[in-house]
Order: structure tokens, then sequence, then C-alpha cells
């Protein structure tokens, strides 16, 4: 919050006098200044500073939260089986004898690996199919189009479990499928974003200077889409987080010998109040993680928006 | 109007169809129907696991592409949607279950979509009031939490005012009571399991209307048209209504085709906490039991489900938007 004060103060003090603030800022160069202007606005926003805190948390706790207990995930206490919380098992255990914090702890690694890669690569597969049809037009996109309303309205949830049950347990596995079938819905979003780039004139003198089509895809019309990307990357580890959930509670995603967030919620579901921890801790985690990362897409979106109100000095509040 | 509507029910018919048969060689190749009997005693051999399968359509013997003729056939024509490996008539399992998983999803819907738009007016037309702040605040954290995270916290609260309240109406399993005799008394008891897994449902699908028409509504109440209605004598609230509202509503009769499969989800993981025997729970049984038939009549009972959202969406938009233009 220091920067905000103290970059925040000279610049609504700068507005009466910009020809001694301008120079700096324009000799540092561009991109630093631009980086600093969304630094600035991403930070003026409290929900998306205190999503960063939250998310860091957890990140911190899956990658060293092992650290502080003698047991993993798999390994079994016979002589508790479901305690509640106590000294030794700071989360209780389950009825396997199997620590709470230390399936936690692994559950919640599993479930960010996945997430994260998950949004990722439905960015990158997004990203390359909306603007590659857009950029096309007629036929292929007209076929794309096709191919995406038809995915959308298609239950893809059953497919998905359909092909997960056979193949996953793995949860490499689960990546690649959760790819597959997550990417439509973005994809619509980047395509009706980009048929107003095609559009362009920096994308006609690309084309008049012979640039292949795959080269304007990538060097011209992603990068625009740069902001909405970002948006949607963290929109995506939610859906992402929320999807992996449902099919491993159903038995579809990570199974049995792994522990993901999912597996544990089901785990806890049918003793919610005779061993309500069981269900908690996980529950607890898994919205810990989607909020934070809403307010992180939020903010940036706000940060990013060059129409945005939030983040131009005064402010909306 | 009516070839209107005839135009768009083919082409979701069309797409029903499509999605049932590209569903039925997901289920063939991904499904093994064989491993069932891996686990029996005395040892079956290969030959002997084709046989018992062979007269329920599931021989992995015979080319898939004869299978699926063959399954298509009886689809079409008598409306048969086969086995399971075990022998049991896929007919005699959905005819029940669709029933019950279709009267959760069509009142979550409705529900979902009635308490979002209506929230969403509410909340717009006082827009950073604390009304608005507390709802939006609301909406994001439910949007936020799993299907499957909501249902227990309601199972959870719903025992709790059972235990400490000395009610007895609030069910959490199953769809209805054993032992209840007489047409009124049933109807009653049903609603009364109805009420925990709806409110579930429509917790997970209100949020959604309400954050789009929120925005939606945002947008057109400040229009130029909005203010021209009002300077013809209309209140705020009926300039709302009448002109902005409209508008805004448009976007969001669509979205409700797109939502269906969503909500479809919902109910599977609804009906697996709640313990109901509806369609959802159907599936993940067939799933875990390689039973192909059965996975591909809940495929396109969700497809049918979609469509029918689509198509009352687009008989929506036609009242809403005119631009679209049905003659």
């Amino acid at each position: 919050m220091a920067t905000d004060v103290t970059y925040g103060a000279p610049s609504g003090a700068a507005a009466d006098r910009p020809p001694e603030a301008a120079p700096p800022a324009w000799k540092n160069g561009r991109n630093l200044g631009l980086g600093r202007l969304y630094l600035r606005r991403f930070l003026r926003n409290r929900l998306a500073v205190a999503g960063v805190v939250i998310f860091v948390l957890l990140v911190l706790f899956s990658a060293f939260g092992g650290l502080f207990t003698p047991y993993t995930h798999s390994d079994a206490d016979f002589a508790a089986l479901t305690q509640p919380p106590s000294a030794a098992h700071w989360f209780g255990t389950n009825q396997g004898g199997n620590d709470v914090y230390a399936s936690a702890v692994h559950g919640l690694q599993r479930s960010l690996v996945i997430a994260v890669s998950v949004s990722v690569l439905t960015i990158v597969v997004a990203a390359v199919i909306g603007s590659g049809a857009a950029y096309f037009g007629g036929r292929v996109e007209r076929a794309t189009l096709a191919v995406i309303h038809f995915l959308l309205v298609v239950p893809s949830f059953l497919i998905l479990a359909l092909v997960s049950h056979r193949l996953a347990g793995d949860w490499r596995v689960l990546i690649v499928v959760l790819t597959v079938f997550g990417w439509m819905s973005t994809a619509r979003v980047i395509w009706s974003v980009s048929t107003s780039l095609r559009e362009r004139d920096y994308v006609t003198a690309a084309e008049f200077m012979g640039v292949g089509a795959l080269r304007i895809i990538l060097r011209h019309l992603i990068p625009n889409l740069g902001s909405l990307l970002i948006v949607n990357l963290t929109l995506g580890v939610v859906a992402t987080v929320l999807s992996e959930t449902a099919l491993s509670f159903l038995g579809f995603g990570v199974q049995t010998p792994d522990v993901s967030l999912g597996t544990m919620l089901a785990d806890g579901a049918s003793t919610v109040t005779s061993a309500p921890w069981l269900f908690a801790f996980p529950a607890g985690l898994v919205v810990l993680l989607t909020v934070s990362m809403t307010f992180i897409g939020d903010g940036l979106r706000d940060a990013l928006d060059p129409t945005s109100v939030t983040g131009a000095a005064g402010g909306r509040r | 109007m009516l070839r209107y509507v005839t135009r768009k029910a083919t082409g979701w018919l069309l797409m029903i169809v499509v999605a049932t048969n590209a569903t039925y060689f997901l289920a063939s190749w991904f499904l093994d129907p064989r491993s069932n009997f891996k686990e029996l005693r005395p040892v079956r051999s290969e030959i002997q696991i084709d046989r018992a399968l062979a007269p329920y359509n599931l021989d992995p013997q015979v080319p898939i592409v004869r299978r699926w003729w063959d399954w298509l056939t009886s689809v079409v024509l008598d409306f048969d949607w086969g086995k399971s490996p075990t022998g049991v008539s896929v007919n005699g399992e959905i005819g029940y279950r669709s029933l019950v998983s279709a009267e959760l999803v069509v009142i979550a819907t409705i529900l979902s979509v009635v308490i979002g738009v209506m929230l969403g007016v509410y909340t717009a037309s006082r827009q950073y009031g604390w009304a608005d702040r507390i709802s939006q605040a609301v909406s994001i954290a439910v949007f936020n939490i799993p299907t499957s995270v909501a249902a227990l916290a309601v199972v959870f609260v719903a025992i709790w005012l059972n235990q400490h309240a000395g009610l007895h109406f609030l069910y959490v399993a199953g769809e209805n009571s054993p032992n209840v005799e007489g047409l009124l008394p049933t109807i009653g008891d049903r609603l009364l399991h109805l009420i925990l897994p709806t409110l579930t449902l429509t917790l997970m699908g209100y949020v959604g209307y309400h954050l789009t028409q929120r925005s939606l509504l945002l947008d057109t109440i400040n229009a130029d048209f909005v203010r021209t209605a009002r300077a013809t004598g209309l209140t705020r609230a009926q300039a709302i209504r009448r002109h902005a509202l409209r508008t805004a509503l448009i976007p969001t009769a669509t979205s409700v085709a797109f939502s269906v499969p969503a909500l479809f989800t919902g109910a599977v993981i609804t009906e697996t906490i709640f313990g109901w025997n509806g369609m959802g729970r159907y599936f993940i049984q067939t799933i875990s039991k390689n039973d192909v038939h059965g996975t591909v009549a809940t495929a396109a009972f969700a497809a049918a489900l979609t469509a029918v959202g689509a198509i009352l969406a687009d008989i929506a938009t036609v009242f809403l938007d005119p631009r679209v233009r049905v003659s």
C-alpha cells in the first residue's frame, strides 16, 4: 500500500503542471511507464490487492506447508481414525487415518497445478482459434463458430466425465482433457473482439507488405488482445478449479491414491455433521482460491482497460 | 410464428441427433463393458464374456459401425434405447428418472431467471446503494463456490435447523418418502423433498443472471431513449421497466440456452448429494458400470433439455426484440 500513497500523491499534484512531470516518465522508457501505470491502477483496487495476498499465501501454503507436519497425504495413522483437529493433527484425520492438514497441502498443490496449467493452455488454444477464425473470415469463421456453438450447448461435462473416467487417475491426462473441452467460451469472446481488430489499419498495412497470415495473427492480433487474455487467464483458473472439484467430487477426476481438493470434499460429504472438519478445510481452501482469483481478475480488468474509470486519478470511490 | 419455431426446432433436433450419435461413439470407445466381468469368480474367458455381452448389442467383436446401426435403428423405430451390460432395459430406468430430473432442473431454471433478473433490475436502478453493494458481494461469493460445497453447506444448515429449531420438513435425502398414500399427501411430500435441492440449484443459477442483468441494465439505463421516455411523462420505474429492461433482457434470454448444460452439471452433483434417483445420478452409475446405452440416453436427455431451453429463449427473443422478424 506504501507505493500507492507515495506514487498517488505526486501524480495528483502533477496534473497542475504536466511539463515538469512528463519528461522523466518518458526518459524511463515507455514500457516502464506503462507497467507502472498498470501497477498503480491495480494497487488502487483494495479487493484486488487482498486477492493477490490470499493467492500468494495459498501458493506458499501449498509449496511449503508440508514442512510443518511429519505426515504426508498417504500416511495412515491407525491410532487416530476420524479424529477432530488436535495438536498432532492440525486439521484432524479422515476415516482412513490420513492427516487432513497434509492432504490439504497436497490437494491444494494438485488443484493449483491443474488449474493454472489448464488455464494457460486454454488461453493459448482459444487465442489462436478465436483470432484465427476472425482473421480468415468467410467459411473458416462460420465453420469454427458452428463447432464452438455446438460444443457450448452439448453437455460437455458429461463427455468430460465419460472421457476422464477411463483415462484419469492421472492428473496430467486430466489437464489435457479439461483443456480440450474448456476452450470454447473463451475462444468465442476472443473471436468477437478480434472481428473489430482485423479491420484495423495496421493489419491492412501488414497484409500489403506481404506478411503471412500466421504471422499477422501471432504478431498483430494476439498482442493487441493482451489485456483480454490476461483477465481471461485469471477467470479461467476459477472455472478450472470449479470443474476440477466437480469432476473429482464425482470420482471422475483425480482418483483415490492421489488427493485433490475435490476428492477431499467427496471424502467429507457423507460426514458433514459428524465430522465437519473433513469438509470444512478443503471447502474453505477452494473458496479462498476462487474468490482471490476473481478479485485479481477484476482488478486486472480495471487496471488494463484503457476506458476504465477506476484507474484514473480520483477514481470511483 | 409457427414456421419460425419449427425452423429453430429442426436445427436443435439436428443438434440433438449429432450430439447423441457422437456420444455413442465416444462411450463405445471409452467404456469397456468387458471389465465388469473381470472381477467375477469363477474367471470367465474372453469368449465367454463376449458371448454374454452379445445379446445386448455390446459385443466388442462386432464392428462398431454395425453396433451403432443396430442401436440407431432400434432407437428410431421402436424408441428402444438398448440394454445395460447386465441386461436391464434403459427405457425402464430413464422413464421415471427423467421426470424427477426435469422437475428439478425446470423449477430451478425458472426460479433462477426470475430471481436473478429481478435482483439485477432492483440493484441496477439503485447502483452503489447499500442493497446493491450487499447483494453484489453475496453474488460474487456464491459465484465462486463449487456446487458441491454449496450443496453440502445447505445440508449442514438444514440438519442444524432440523435439530435446533425443531423443524421436520427439510429432507436431505431422497425425492420422496416411502409409505405415503393418496394424491395430495404424495404431492405435498414431493414438494417438501424438492425444497433443498431446488434451493441449491437456484443458488448456483441465479448468480449469473443477477450479475449480467445488472451490468446490461446499467448500460441502457442512462441511454437517450430512456431519457426520452421519461420526458414523455413516465415515472423512472416505468421507464426502466418498459424501455431499458426490454432492451437489456434480450442477451439474457439468449443466455438461458447456454446455461442449461451448466445447470444440468449442477443437477448431477445435487442429485448425488441429496440422494435423488434422477438422470444425473443415473449418469454416474452408468459410467462407473460401463453402461454404454445408459450413458448415451442420459446425454440425449441433457441435449433435449438444452434444446427446450434454447427454443423457449428463441421465442422470448421474438417478443422482446423488434428487429427479429418471424414472417
